[in-house]
């Protein structure tokens, strides 16, 4: 787990659903769930917002122990969740349905730009759970992505750290139509 | 046929955008080849042995005379004077520059053409019936579906990056003609008691490694939630497809290992969520696609007998011409028309499937002058008029033999579907069109090829089975042992409603031996027909064992001459 690409960019790229990419300092530091590096990072003095794999939220609100602590510290802002390629999210939707109420964003994982998974991943968030937050691309995400993925329901990108954000900021509009709907447009009619 | 909107054309004038920046990007190295190849491949360029390849959608096999001429300036003036039409109704071009590919694409654009979806691991270009719209055999016309889907799958962004690629055939005729069974998705289109449009999906089917035959997983889907149904099938793909090992990729193994019942039954439940969903199309949507599908200006004619239309050729060209009719010339919906198969497989001279610069302008004025102006690709590779009078077809038997492409050979023996192999392809393990080529020299009949009947060979290069031989009646394979190369023969495909996957019958051959193989399993045939019996029914009937015998009968002896030829060259 340790050898996760879960490490983004310095600036997070921002594109809200009807809104305009921007890029914004990144606040979030992913960790990859692994003790050996010393369980979860330190919320008080290191960095204080961290996305925790769906995996370890699951095991920890199953293990009741230290559950009040994590739901204050969601609540709070400071925690939200990442998931792994095969997190199966429709086996977990009673999970997923209670993390709604306090998570202040979720994100998917590329383990390799040309694995699509999360893009399915992000396209039931947000047509099965009807999430309305954040979803952010993490891993190995790539400019050439960019456009697929602000279309199945990502509405932020932490990107590779050696791609060029000014050519990411140029790819939300090469296309002005589109021949199939998608979680951020309809597709184009001539009439409309 | 379909002509592009300000939205389609808009579509693909920012994807030739796209791409050249893309390739702007990889030239100055700020894109890395392994980053870049997924890209290209999805935008249908390969690189080959020597440079790379291009490979041009020709949607659902349907272009017009104007498109095939931009199709042989491409040939002149950015490849070698040729291209290469494919199983898959596409064109490929083996000799362009990435310098010059954005550039192409252009071209294309301004004819409403693209390379889009041509590869890589996406849903690919969308294949159906050749004769779609003419067949005389057809139930339903599957062109408006075919065009409806291929904007529904064009750059769909869910399924960008797929396990594997991803191939949809349709099917609307009595006959299948487009081997839907071996297609990731087969969709058969037919009518339900009250006339309404439906759907039967097959899904897992493929050659390949594995060759596997696609099971029914859903009947009488209405045709407007196509897009809702197709969207859960292909999610529950993109989800739980292996993605560990390339060969086990392929929707067919995970149809395989979760069974079709259950993979029917998860698609079912994903549908359940999203069947009502405005992905669906709607009849606004079928109207405006539709309507580009209506008849041609047929006239009123009086059909013409069989020897009525013989008759219309000069006497001393009658028996030749009757032969071109024969094979070359398919039954018409239309009273007075039929359709004409310009073949592409002369023997021994060219790779199947290829045309010339020449030969391609010829074609798209034979097209404008015979047949409104359109042309359709064949699954065998080769290329079809439509719709031609009964009363032209001499004329035009007489302008194709000009253009060397009214060989009376369809559906015979040296018909060879072939993939392009070693030659070119950087996958191949063995060259493939050097086969094609002994095997044409050495059944260079008509008298006899005529005898043989009804008989298919196809060869691929490599077990990714681009030339389809898991479907031949004969197929050949190229394999590799120890840097040689190597042809394993299988007996027992078939295409169409009976479609099977061929048996390998034992060891493989060297190159030199093919010929007299072919021979020999062609002569067991001869000799073990029954009446006019082809050769697949003989086949089934007799089992492959004499088929076996008779061709490894020389193999002991040939194995001797090599060897003693290897010592003598040694010597």
């Amino acid at each position: 787990m340790s050898q996760l690409n879960i490490t983004s960019h310095q600036e997070i790229l921002h594109f809200p659903k009807g809104g305009k990419p921007t890029l914004a300092p990144n606040e979030w530091q992913a960790w990859s769930g692994s003790q050996d590096e010393g369980g979860l990072p330190d919320l008080e003095y290191g960095t204080h917002k961290v996305l925790v794999p769906f995996t370890w939220w699951r095991s920890q609100i199953n293990s009741h122990q230290h559950e009040a602590d994590i739901i204050a510290k969601t609540k709070n802002g400071q925690i939200g969740v990442w998931f792994a390629t095969d997190d199966d999210i429709l086996k977990h939707a009673d999970v997923i349905d209670a993390g709604k109420q306090v998570w202040p964003l979720v994100a998917a994982h590329f383990p390799i730009f040309r694995d699509g998974r999360s893009f399915s991943t992000a396209a039931l968030l947000r047509n099965r759970f009807a999430w309305q937050g954040e979803i952010r691309a993490i891993g190995d995400v790539l400019i050439d992505q960019l456009l697929q993925g602000a279309r199945v329901g990502f509405d932020s990108f932490g990107l590779r750290p050696d791609q060029k954000l000014d050519v990411a900021l140029k790819q939300f509009d090469l296309y002005t139509v589109t021949t199939q709907n998608s979680w951020r447009d309809q597709r184009s009619t001539l009439s409309a | 046929m379909y002509k592009y909107d300000a939205i389609d054309q808009t579509l693909v004038d920012q994807r030739v955008a796209q791409f050249r920046d893309q390739v702007a990007r990889r030239l100055d190295g700020t894109l890395a080849e392994e980053e870049f190849r997924p890209l290209r491949l999805q935008n249908g360029l390969y690189h080959q042995r020597h440079a790379y390849m291009l490979r041009v959608a020709i949607p659902y096999g349907l272009f017009s005379a104007k498109q095939l001429r931009t199709l042989a300036l491409i040939s002149e003036k950015y490849d070698r004077g040729y291209g290469h039409f494919t199983t898959r109704q596409n064109i490929q071009y083996n000799w362009v520059t990435l310098e010059d590919t954005p550039d192409i694409l252009a071209e294309l654009a301004k004819v409403e053409m693209h390379a889009i979806q041509t590869s890589g691991n996406c849903i690919r270009n969308i294949t159906s019936d050749a004769f779609a719209g003419v067949a005389a055999d057809e139930y339903v016309d599957t062109r408006p579906i075919c065009e409806l889907l291929r904007q529904w799958s064009t750059l769909h962004p869910e399924f960008a990056h797929l396990p594997r690629k991803f191939k949809f055939a349709v099917n609307g005729a009595k006959e299948d003609r487009t081997v839907l069974l071996c297609h990731d998705v087969g969709i058969e289109l037919n009518k339900n008691a009250a006339g309404e449009l439906t759907a039967d999906i097959y899904a897992g089917g493929g050659m390949g490694r594995t060759p596997i035959l696609g099971s029914l997983i859903k009947q009488g889907l209405p045709w407007n939630v196509l897009p809702s149904y197709l969207t859960a099938l292909l999610r529950v793909y993109n989800r739980f497809g292996r993605r560990d090992n390339l060969y086990k990729a392929r929707i067919k193994i995970l149809v395989k290992a979760l069974g079709p019942e259950e993979f029917a039954r998860q698609v079912e439940g994903e549908w359940a969520h999203i069947r009502n969903s405005d992905d669906n199309f709607t009849q606004a949507e079928w109207e405006r696609v539709a309507r580009h599908f209506t008849k041609p200006a047929y006239k009123t004619l009086s059909a013409l007998s069989n020897e009525e239309i013989i008759h219309t050729a000069t006497q001393s060209e009658q028996a030749a011409f009757a032969r071109w009719l024969e094979r070359n010339v398919k039954p018409h919906q239309v009273p007075g028309y039929a359709s004409v198969i310009l073949s592409l497989k002369p023997h021994g001279t060219v790779a199947p499937g290829d045309a010339t610069t020449a030969q391609m302008n010829a074609i798209a004025d034979l097209a404008d002058q015979y047949s409104f102006g359109e042309l359709r690709v064949t699954h065998e590779q080769n290329l079809v008029l439509a719709d031609v009078e009964h009363a032209k077809l001499f004329e035009l038997w007489q302008e194709a033999k000009k253009q060397k492409v009214a060989l009376p050979n369809i559906g015979l023996l040296t018909d060879i579907i072939a993939c392009p192999g070693g030659d070119f392809c950087s996958l191949a393990n063995a060259k493939s069109l050097p086969i094609a080529k002994a095997i044409q020299e050495r059944f260079d009949d008509l008298d006899y090829l005529f005898d043989l009947g009804d008989i298919s060979l196809n060869i691929s290069g490599c077990i990714n089975s681009c030339g389809h031989h898991h479907v031949g009646n004969i197929g050949v394979l190229g394999v590799d042992k120890d840097g040689e190369e190597w042809y394993q023969i299988t007996l027992g495909g078939e295409q169409g409603n009976d479609t099977s996957i061929g048996k390998v019958i034992g060891p493989s051959f060297y190159a030199d031996e093919i010929p007299d193989v072919i021979t020999n399993v062609i002569n067991t045939y001869v000799g073990e027909r029954s009446g006019d019996e082809p050769f697949i029914e003989t086949y089934r009937r007799v089992g492959v064992a004499p088929f076996k015998e008779a061709a490894y009968r020389d193999k002991g002896e040939n194995a001797k001459k090599k060897e003693r030829a290897i010592e003598g060259g040694v010597a």
